[in-house]
C-alpha cells in the first residue's frame, strides 16, 4: 500500500510538472498547443539515453532532457508562431500525430513500440537514489523550482508582456512588444520542464515507450491546466491531482469492470472539459462567470 | 501499376475526405466556429451504421439512421454547446476546448458500447475486381465517386439557387449583410449544423465498409477536415473539397515509398507547409486578425 | 516645419474595395489633427498602415525622418509612435496597473535593463499616468471589471504611460458623458503642452472644433480635404458627404 501511495506522489509530482509547464503557455500565453506529450517524450527518451548510455546522474538528464525539448519546440515553435492562433492549435495536432508516427518507428533511439527498458535508478552528486521516498523529494523540488518560477516571472516584466499579449496581440505590438520573441520563449521554457518532466517520469517507470506520448496523454495535461484553471498558479496543480486520483477512486466503484476504467475515466474528464466551457470557462481555480 | 492502384484508393479515400471536410468549411464560413467535434459527428454516424447492420437493417435504413444521428448530434452541439459559450466572451480558446471536450467523451462511449478493436463492415462492394492486369478496383470506389459528384452537385446548386443556400453564403461574407436580407442568423446556423453535419454521413458508412472504424477515427477525421481547411483556405468549400482529395491521394501514393505508418504524417508534412508558407491556403482570402 | 510622421501615397485595397487610396498624411509636431470622415472612409485601415499592422499595397511613412514602411510593429511603436483601438484591446485579464506597467516596458526578455533604478522610474511613470487618468483608485481592480468610460481612460493610460512623443487615437472620445469628455479633452491639452503630437479619429465634431488645429477629411479612402478646422467643416460639400452618409 505503502508503494502504491509512494508511486502515485511521485506521478502526481511528475504531472503537476507537465501541467505547470503548460499552463505557461496556454494559461499565460494564450498559446494553445495539443502537443506537450510530444515534448514531455522528448525529455523522457533523452533522459533515459543518459541514464542508460552515460551515468543516470539526475541532474545531467534533466539538463539534456530540458535541453533537447526546449531547442527543438524552438525550431518548431518560431515559424509555427508566426500564423494566428487557430492555426497553431491545428499545427500542434499535427505535430502530435507526426510525433507519435516518429516515436513508433524511429527504433534506434526510441526503441519503437518496445520501448527502452532498464533505465537504472538516478544518481545525485554519486549517491543513488534508490529509496522512492528520496526519489518523491527530488520530483518535488523540481515541482516547487518550477512553480518558484512562474511565480516570480508572471510578477515581472516577462509575464506582464506575456499575459499581455495573450489577451490582445495587437495591443502587445502597439506597445513595442516582440510578440514572436516573446511567445518563443515561453514556449521553450514551458516545453524544457515538460522535458525534465519526461527525465523524471523515465527513472519513475525504469522504462518509457510511446503509449506514454501520445494525443491522450496531451489532451491528458490539458484537461488537468484547464480544469484546474488555466492561467492561475494553483489550478494546474488542483486540476492534476483529481485527474490522477480519479482512477484511484473508480477502482473502489465495483460495477466498473477494470477494463473499461480508462475509458470511463475519459468519459468524465471529456464532459467536465465541455460543461467547465459552458459554465465556468476559468476552470475551478479561476474566477466565477458572474463576475465579469 | 502500383503507382496506379495507390492513386485507386488515395482518390477514393480523397472523394470521402472531401465531403466531410467541406462539411466542416461550410460550418466555419457560415456560423465562424471551428467545429472541432466534425470527426465525432463522423465517428457517430459510422457506428450508427454499423449498429443497424447488426440489427440486420437494410443498408438505406442504416444510412438513414447515420444521417439521423449526425444531423442530431450536429444541432445539439450547435444548441447545447457552441451557443451558450458564444452567448459569454466565447473566445476561440473555449470554444476548442469544449468541443474537444465533446470529442473525448464520444470516443469514450463508443469504446464502452464497441469495444476498442477496429470493426469494418463486410459488404460485397468492396470485393474488388481486376479491370486492368495488376489493377483492381471495388465497386465501393464508383459509388464513393458518384455520392461525392452527386452530392457536390446538389449542395452547389442549393448553395447558389435557394433563399437558404443564399443566405448561407451571404453569412460566410459578412454576417452584417443578413439583417438586411432578413434571414435568422439563428436559424441559418442551425442549417449550416446540420448541412454540415450530413456531409460527414458518406464518408463514414463507406469508411465503415473499406477503413474501417475504431473509436480513435474521429481524431483522425477532425485533423484531415482541418487540414483540408488550412490548406484549401479557411472557410472555403471549394478549396476543403479540392485539398480534401489531395491528401487522400497523398496519403495513399507515400505508401509507394514508406511504410504504411507514415501515410498520415504525410498529410500532415503537408499540412504544415502550407501553414508555414501559405497560410491563406489555395483558394481562400488571408484571414485578418 | 517638419512632418514628425509623415505618409505618401498609401493605399491598401480589401477585395474590390479600397480602403485606403493614395492618402498623404503628415503630422506636424505639437499639434492636434482630426481624422475625420464617415463610417467606412478608411481611418482606422490608415491608423493600421502607419503603426505596420497591415501592409500597404503602395506608399511610404516616414517617422522622425527614418523610412518605417514595412518594419514591424513592435520596431515602429518603440520608436515613440504609440496608438489606441476603436475597441480599445484592454488586456483585460490584468489589473489596471499592469496595464500601465506593461507600457513602460517594451523590451521583454527575461529581466529589463537598467535595474532596480530603472525599474522605480518605470513603476513611478505607470503611477503617474493613472493619476492623470484618474484611474490610480482601481489600480488593483481587473481591466475586464472596470466601468465603460474607465476602460477608455485605461487605453489612454497605457499610452501615456508608454512614453510616445506621438498619439494615433481611434476614436477615443466616442460615447463619454459630458463630465469625462472634458475630462478628456484636458488630458490631451496637456499631452500636447508636454510636447506630444496627436491625431485623432472622432465623430463629434463638437469635440474636433475644440481640440484640432487642423482637419484631414477622408472618404472613400481618398483625402478630400486638409485644413483648418473652419475651412474644411465650413466647406457644404464635405458636409453634405458627412451628413448625408451618416444619416
Ligand atoms: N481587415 C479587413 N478586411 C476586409 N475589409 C476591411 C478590413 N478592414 C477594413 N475593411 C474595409 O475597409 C473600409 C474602411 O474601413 P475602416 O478603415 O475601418 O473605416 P473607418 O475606420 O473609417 O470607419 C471598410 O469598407 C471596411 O469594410
Ligand atoms: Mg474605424
Amino acid at each position: 500500500m505503502t508503494a502504491y501511495l509512494l508511486n502515485l506522489a511521485q506521478l502526481a509530482a511528475i504531472f503537476g510538472l507537465l501541467s505547470v509547464s503548460l499552463n505557461i503557455l496556454i494559461g499565460y500565453g494564450g498559446i494553445f498547443s495539443v502537443a506537450h506529450a510530444v515534448f514531455f517524450g522528448l525529455g523522457a527518451y533523452a533522459g533515459a539515453h543518459v541514464a542508460l548510455d552515460l551515468f543516470p546522474d539526475l541532474l545531467l538528464a534533466a539538463l539534456a532532457s530540458a535541453l533537447i525539448a526546449g531547442l527543438l519546440s524552438a525550431a518548431l515553435a518560431l515559424p509555427a508562431l508566426r500564423v494566428r492562433g487557430e492555426y497553431f492549435v491545428i499545427a500542434s495536432l499535427g505535430l502530435q500525430m507526426l510525433a507519435t508516427t516518429v516515436f513508433t518507428e524511429a527504433q534506434a533511439i526510441t526503441g519503437g513500440l518496445g520501448g527502452l527498458v532498464g533505465i537504472p535508478p538516478p544518481t545525485l552528486f554519486g549517491f543513488t537514489l534508490a529509496d522512492p521516498l528520496v526519489f518523491l523529494f527530488c520530483c518535488l523540488a523540481f515541482l516547487a523550482l518550477a512553480l518558484a518560477l512562474v511565480r516570480q516571472l508572471m510578477r515581472g516584466s516577462f509575464g506582464r508582456a506575456l499575459m499581455a499579449l495573450r489577451d490582445s496581440e495587437m495591443a502587445a505590438e502597439a506597445l513595442g512588444k516582440n510578440v514572436a520573441l516573446i511567445k518563443t520563449l515561453a514556449v521553450v521554457l514551458g516545453t524544457a520542464f515538460a522535458g525534465i518532466a519526461g527525465a523524471l517520469f523515465a527513472f519513475q517507470e525504469e522504462f518509457v515507450n510511446v503509449e506514454s506520448f501520445t494525443l491522450d496523454q496531451s489532451v491528458l495535461i490539458l484537461a488537468m491546466v484547464i480544469i484546474g484553471g488555466a492561467g492561475t498558479l494553483s489550478g494546474p496543480l488542483i486540476g492534476t491531482l483529481l485527474l490522477l486520483l480519479l482512477p484511484a477512486a473508480l477502482t473502489f466503484i465495483p460495477f466498473i469492470p477494470p477494463t473499461d476504467i480508462g475509458a470511463v475515466q475519459q468519459l468524465i474528464y471529456g464532459f467536465a472539459m465541455t460543461l467547465l466551457m459552458i459554465f465556468r470557462p476559468a476552470g475551478l481555480a479561476g474566477r466565477a462567470m458572474g463576475r465579469r | 501499376m502500383l503507382i496506379l492502384q495507390l492513386l485507386v484508393s488515395g482518390i477514393e479515400a480523397g472523394a470521402l475526405y472531401a465531403l466531410t471536410a467541406a462539411g466542416f468549411a461550410l460550418i466555419f464560413g457560415a456560423t465562424r466556429i471551428f467545429h472541432f467535434a466534425h470527426g465525432a459527428t463522423y465517428a457517430l454516424a459510422g457506428y450508427a451504421f454499423v449498429l443497424a447492420t447488426r440489427l440486420g437493417w437494410a443498408w438505406p435504413a442504416g444510412v438513414g439512421l447515420a444521417l439521423v444521428v449526425a444531423i442530431a448530434f450536429g444541432l445539439l452541439l450547435e444548441a447545447a454547446v457552441y451557443r451558450p459559450i458564444q452567448r459569454h466572451h466565447g473566445a476561440f480558446f473555449t470554444v476548442f476546448v469544449a468541443a474537444f471536450g465533446v470529442v473525448i467523451v464520444v470516443q469514450s462511449l463508443i469504446e464502452l458500447s464497441f469495444g476498442r478493436a477496429f470493426i469494418a463492415i463486410s459488404s460485397p462492394l468492396t470485393r474488388a475486381h481486376e479491370v486492368l492486369p495488376g489493377l483492381y478496383i471495388a465497386r465501393v470506389f464508383w459509388l464513393a465517386l458518384a455520392t461525392a459528384g452527386v452530392v457536390f452537385a446538389v449542395l452547389g446548386a442549393f448553395l447558389a439557387r435557394t433563399r437558404a443556400g443564399i443566405g448561407l453564403r451571404a453569412l460566410a461574407e459578412n454576417p452584417d449583410l443578413l439583417r438586411a436580407f432578413g434571414l435568422s442568423s439563428r436559424r441559418l446556423s442551425a442549417l449550416a449544423f446540420a448541412l454540415g453535419s450530413a456531409l460527414a454521413v458518406p464518408g463514414a458508412v463507406l469508411g465503415a465498409m473499406t477503413t474501417g472504424l475504431s473509436p480513435g477515427v474521429g481524431a483522425h477525421v477532425m485533423l484531415i477536415s482541418l487540414a483540408a481547411s488550412v490548406m484549401g483556405g479557411i472557410g472555403s468549400l471549394r478549396g476543403a473539397a479540392l485539398a480534401g482529395l489531395l491528401l487522400g491521394i497523398v496519403e495513399n501514393l507515400v505508401v509507394a515509398g514508406l511504410d504504411t505508418q507514415w501515410s498520415e504524417a504525410a498529410g500532415f508534412v503537408a499540412l504544415f507547409a502550407f501553414i508555414l508558407f501559405r497560410p491563406r491556403g489555395i483558394f481562400g482570402a488571408a484571414l485578418v486578425r | 516645419m517638419s512632418a514628425l510622421l509623415s505618409a505618401r501615397g498609401l493605399t491598401r485595397h480589401f477585395g474590390g474595395i479600397n480602403a485606403v487610396e493614395a492618402v498623404d498624411l503628415d503630422l506636424a509636431p505639437g499639434i492636434i489633427t482630426a481624422l475625420v470622415g464617415p463610417n467606412g472612409a478608411g481611418k482606422t485601415t490608415l491608423f493600421n498602415l502607419i503603426t505596420g499592422h497591415l501592409a500597404a499595397d503602395a506608399g511610404v511613412v516616414e517617422l522622425f525622418g527614418q523610412k518605417i514602411t514595412g518594419h514591424a510593429p513592435h520596431r515602429i511603436a518603440r520608436m515613440g509612435l504609440a496608438r489606441s483601438f476603436q475597441d480599445l484591446r484592454l488586456f483585460a485579464r490584468m489589473s489596471v496597473r499592469d496595464n500601465v506597467l506593461a507600457a513602460t516596458e517594451p523590451v521583454s526578455w527575461f529581466w529589463q535593463p537598467g535595474g532596480v533604478r530603472a525599474a522605480r522610474e518605470r513603476a513611478a511613470r505607470g503611477a503617474q499616468a493613472l493619476e492623470r487618468t484618474g484611474l490610480a483608485p482601481l489600480a488593483r481592480a481587473e481591466a475586464a471589471d472596470l466601468a465603460y468610460a474607465e476602460r477608455k481612460f485605461l487605453s489612454l493610460a497605457r499610452i501615456l504611460a508608454s512614453g510616445a512623443r506621438i498619439w494615433l487615437l481611434d476614436e477615443p472620445a466616442s460615447g463619454l458623458d459630458p463630465a469625462s469628455r472634458a475630462r478628456f479633452t484636458a488630458l490631451l491639452r496637456a499631452a500636447v503642452a508636454d510636447g506630444v503630437t496627436i491625431c485623432l479619429i472622432e465623430h463629434n465634431l463638437d469635440i474636433v472644433i475644440e481640440l484640432a488645429d487642423r482637419i484631414v477629411f477622408l472618404d472613400q479612402g481618398r483625402k478630400l480635404a486638409e485644413g483648418a478646422p473652419e475651412s474644411v467643416l465650413g466647406d457644404p460639400r464635405l458636409a453634405a458627404i458627412y451628413f448625408g452618409e451618416r444619416a
